[in-house]
């Protein structure tokens, strides 16, 4: 088996006159957390449903979990969670569940009690009233969300995709699906999300991929895309101002480029390939009274803004990623 | 889980669905009743007139011929059986009078028929009765159709019997001759023998060819709906990521194809059912002539219909509904509301309707050009060849080369379906040109 859940080789995908996609290479590690993020019209949407086989590349290879994403069952063990959502309206709740459970290859004997479980846990069963009984448009839309949620993990799946899965979401629901991604990973589970929102992607994702116009720009760990992403700020505070044998540890060139001296507070500008770590440990050495001291690493968002910029965003795109 | 196993899946998911639904419940009794209504109305009629017809014995007979002429009438319409069985509880009453008191009895008759529940009406015999011209009727039922013609034809026969009588004919030999019925009975006759009666026949294969053209043309409508239900809910995005479009495409052909067979089978056993459980009741008392009219009419006709046919027409009936019901799935996947769904079936319909057009000519001369013509086109054989079954002889080898024909054209809606059906079933927005269309089934 292979440790990659997804190997997107240099593929590419052509509507019309406009490339979508080119030659657009990912890797993600089995068992991560991964975000894909751009901006709107970046070739997200695109990207997922070539994964899911939904698109078919116009070049290019994909494999999930080490086979082609089109042999046989490889999409069984695939949930997803499309960013345009919708179930049968008129149809029954659990029939829904069950027809959806069926379509990944799943006895309806085995799905049955799984429907339960999951509509208990999502409180869609209540003493009151058992909404896997009710029809689909007989619930609110946060309730649909919901069971769309159930539809994508019934089957639990080894690979969960999440298109946009926090649009529309109210800050109650964006939690629990911040929780269940969590649990997901806690279970071995690959998650891959795409968003255009960077806070969500910072705090969740082990892994993110940055497209723009078709293109990827950076991908990598979030440690790797943060530390690569150039400058290190350091903010330190130290009770009592800085002392002889401090002033000498921060004029050293080899871990700090420059300072900015405010008698009790510093911000320093680490020189590159200086190690924070080491930083720190000549400071006590030293004796420094150390209040504060925290590396001030750019955010996602400001490396996003950063490398895609305003230009990232084409104009006159609209629709999906 | 391989295709097989989710065309299963989404096949069965339409099945239930439809057959759960109200709709589907409430088409399948009210269809066949009102079959079995309008093949029931005409028996019912011929029952009811002839029940009516016991009206007539409800008469005055003002016989001014002096020759028992009335009393012979009299006699007849109480013993005749098509007026109901025979009584002496109502008799016509016989009032023998003078061609000079004559006015005198029609005024006082007259005043008797106004009166609500008394005589229904009076006949007046003369002597231009007996020379064979004239005899008078007035009654409340004297607009009722079928009571004058009844009450002439037993007049005319009763002066024939007279004049003949007259003339030294037997009486006997002059009654045998004057109560000559005669009926028509008409067979086909086909290569494979006599079988059953033409107009029965002719009946069960325009009730067949009904039949196919509405099932195709409202099961063909639930798959558009179905199809734009999926789009526009956005349900088809989940689905298409667990099976593929084409296997969707085939799974709901065929599951709603299965809810239309159901359908008919349900409507064709409530309509025999209801047919065979009425229509006693209906006849009872109606026997002669007309009632072996009905039975031949109604029941000679589905009972000729052999297994083979049977099995025939259901063979042009799932080829037919792939046909039309996977361009329908095509138009549906195009469209984003109803509105353009019925633009984009419009040109599925035209090529439905101008298949039906024909189908009257056809009925008329199942052997023309035009009807042999038809029976070769995929869109239009599955309708016509069952119908020309049901006229006429039609040769094995064209049955066979026109379903061959039919599930090549099949192979072939279905492929250009699946190409337009995968690009449009995620195509949302504006409604793509036929330019647009061509490329999706060039790219697809």
């Amino acid at each position: 088996m292979s440790d990659l859940a997804i190997d997107i080789r240099k593929v590419v995908k052509r509507f019309d006159e406009h490339v979508a996609v080119r030659e657009l290479s990912l890797e993600v590690p089995r068992g991560s957390v991964y975000g894909l993020l751009g901006p709107n019209g970046a070739g997200k949407t695109t990207t997922i449903r070539m994964i899911l086989d939904v698109l078919l590349p116009d070049a290019g290879s994909i494999a999930i979990f080490g086979r082609p994403n089109t042999d046989y069952g490889v999409l069984d063990k695939v949930g997803y969670l499309p960013e345009e959502r919708g179930l049968y309206k008129k149809m029954q709740v659990r029939r829904v569940l069950l027809f959806l459970a069926e379509l990944k290859g799943m006895r309806a004997a085995d799905v049955a009690p799984r429907i339960d479980e999951w509509l208990e846990r999502f409180s869609l069963v209540t003493p009151e009233k058992n909404w896997g009984d009710a029809k689909i448009d007989e619930l609110s839309r946060g309730m649909q969300q919901k069971v769309q949620f159930i539809a994508t993990l019934l089957h639990d799946p080894d690979l969960v995709i999440l298109d946009e899965p926090f649009s529309g979401l109210d800050p109650i629901n964006a939690q629990a699906l911040k929780d269940a991604v969590l649990e997901l990973k806690r279970r071995g589970k690959t998650v891959i999300f795409s968003t255009h929102v960077m806070d969500n992607a910072e705090k969740m994702c082990d892994s993110v991929c940055i497209i723009a116009r078709g293109e990827k720009v950076l991908d990598g760990s979030m440690t790797d895309v943060k530390r690569n992403a150039g400058t290190r700020n350091v903010a330190l505070g130290l009770t009592g101002g800085a002392r002889n044998g401090v002033t000498e540890v921060l004029r050293d060139s080899q871990l700090v480029r420059k300072f900015d001296d405010t008698n009790n507070y510093f911000e320093l500008e680490l020189a590159p390939n200086a190690d924070a770590q080491l930083l720190l440990r000549r400071l006590i050495d030293a004796g420094a009274s150390i209040e504060r001291f925290e590396l001030m690493q750019p955010s996602l968002h400001q490396i996003f803004l950063q490398r895609v910029g305003a230009a990232g965003v084409e104009t006159g795109m609209s629709g999906h990623g | 889980m391989g295709n097989l196993g989710k065309l299963f899946v989404v096949a069965k998911r339409e099945y239930m669905e439809r057959i759960r639904s109200r709709w589907f419940i409430v088409m399948t009794l009210l269809v066949p009743a009102i079959f079995a209504g309008a093949m029931l109305f005409p028996i019912y009629v011929a029952a009811r007139s002839s029940a009516s017809g016991s009206a007539l014995r409800n008469i005055a007979i003002v016989d001014a011929t002096g020759t028992g002429l009335g009393e012979q009438i009299a006699t007849t319409l109480r013993t005749d059986t098509t007026l109901g069985p025979a009584t002496d509880s109502i008799a016509p009453r016989v009032v023998v009078t003078t061609p000079a008191d004559l006015p005198a009895k029609e005024r006082e008759l007259q005043a008797q028929v106004a009166q609500p529940n008394s005589l229904i009406g009076y006949l007046v015999l003369t002597d231009s009765t007996l020379t064979g011209n004239l005899a008078r009727y007035a009654g409340r039922n004297a607009s009722t159709i079928n009571d004058i013609d009844r009450l002439r034809t037993i007049v005319r026969q009763e002066v024939m019997i007279a004049r003949l009588q007259r003339e030294g004919v037997r009486a006997d030999v002059v009654k045998d001759i004057a109560t000559t019925t005669f009926r028509l009975k008409s067979e086909r006759i086909t290569e494979r023998g006599r079988s059953g009666s033409g107009t029965g026949g002719f009946l069960a294969g325009i009730i067949v060819g009904v039949l196919l053209f509405m099932s195709i043309v409202f099961h063909g409508q639930n798959v558009l709906t179905g199809v734009l239900e999926e789009k526009s809910t956005r349900v088809a995005e989940v689905v298409i990521s667990s099976v593929k479009p084409e296997v969707l495409l085939a799974g709901k052909v065929l599951g709603v194809g299965g809810v239309g067979l159901t359908q008919q089978a349900a409507w064709l056993g409530i309509t025999a059912y209801l047919m065979s459980f009425v229509t006693p009741i209906l006849t009872k008392g109606l026997t002669g002539p007309a009632a072996a009219a009905a039975s031949d009419q109604f029941g000679g006709g589905f009972a000729t219909i052999s297994m083979a046919t049977i099995a025939l027409i259901l063979v042009y009936f799932i080829i037919g509904f792939v046909f039309y019901a996977s361009l329908y799935a095509a138009a549906g996947s195009m469209a984003n509301s109803e509105q353009e769904a019925k633009q984009a079936a419009a040109p599925v319909l035209i090529l439905l309707m101008s298949t039906w057009l024909l189908v009257q000519t056809i009925l008329v001369n199942p052997n023309s050009k035009l009807a042999v013509a038809l029976s070769w086109f995929p869109w239009s054989s599955p309708i016509i060849v069952p119908l020309r079954i049901g006229l006429t002889t039609v040769s094995p080898f064209t049955i066979a080369g026109s379903i061959v024909v039919a599930i090549l054209g099949c192979v072939g809606a279905v492929w250009l379906s699946a190409r337009i059906y995968r690009v449009g079933m995620l195509m949302y927005g504006k409604k793509p040109s036929f330019g647009e269309v061509a490329k999706w089934i060039r790219y697809a």
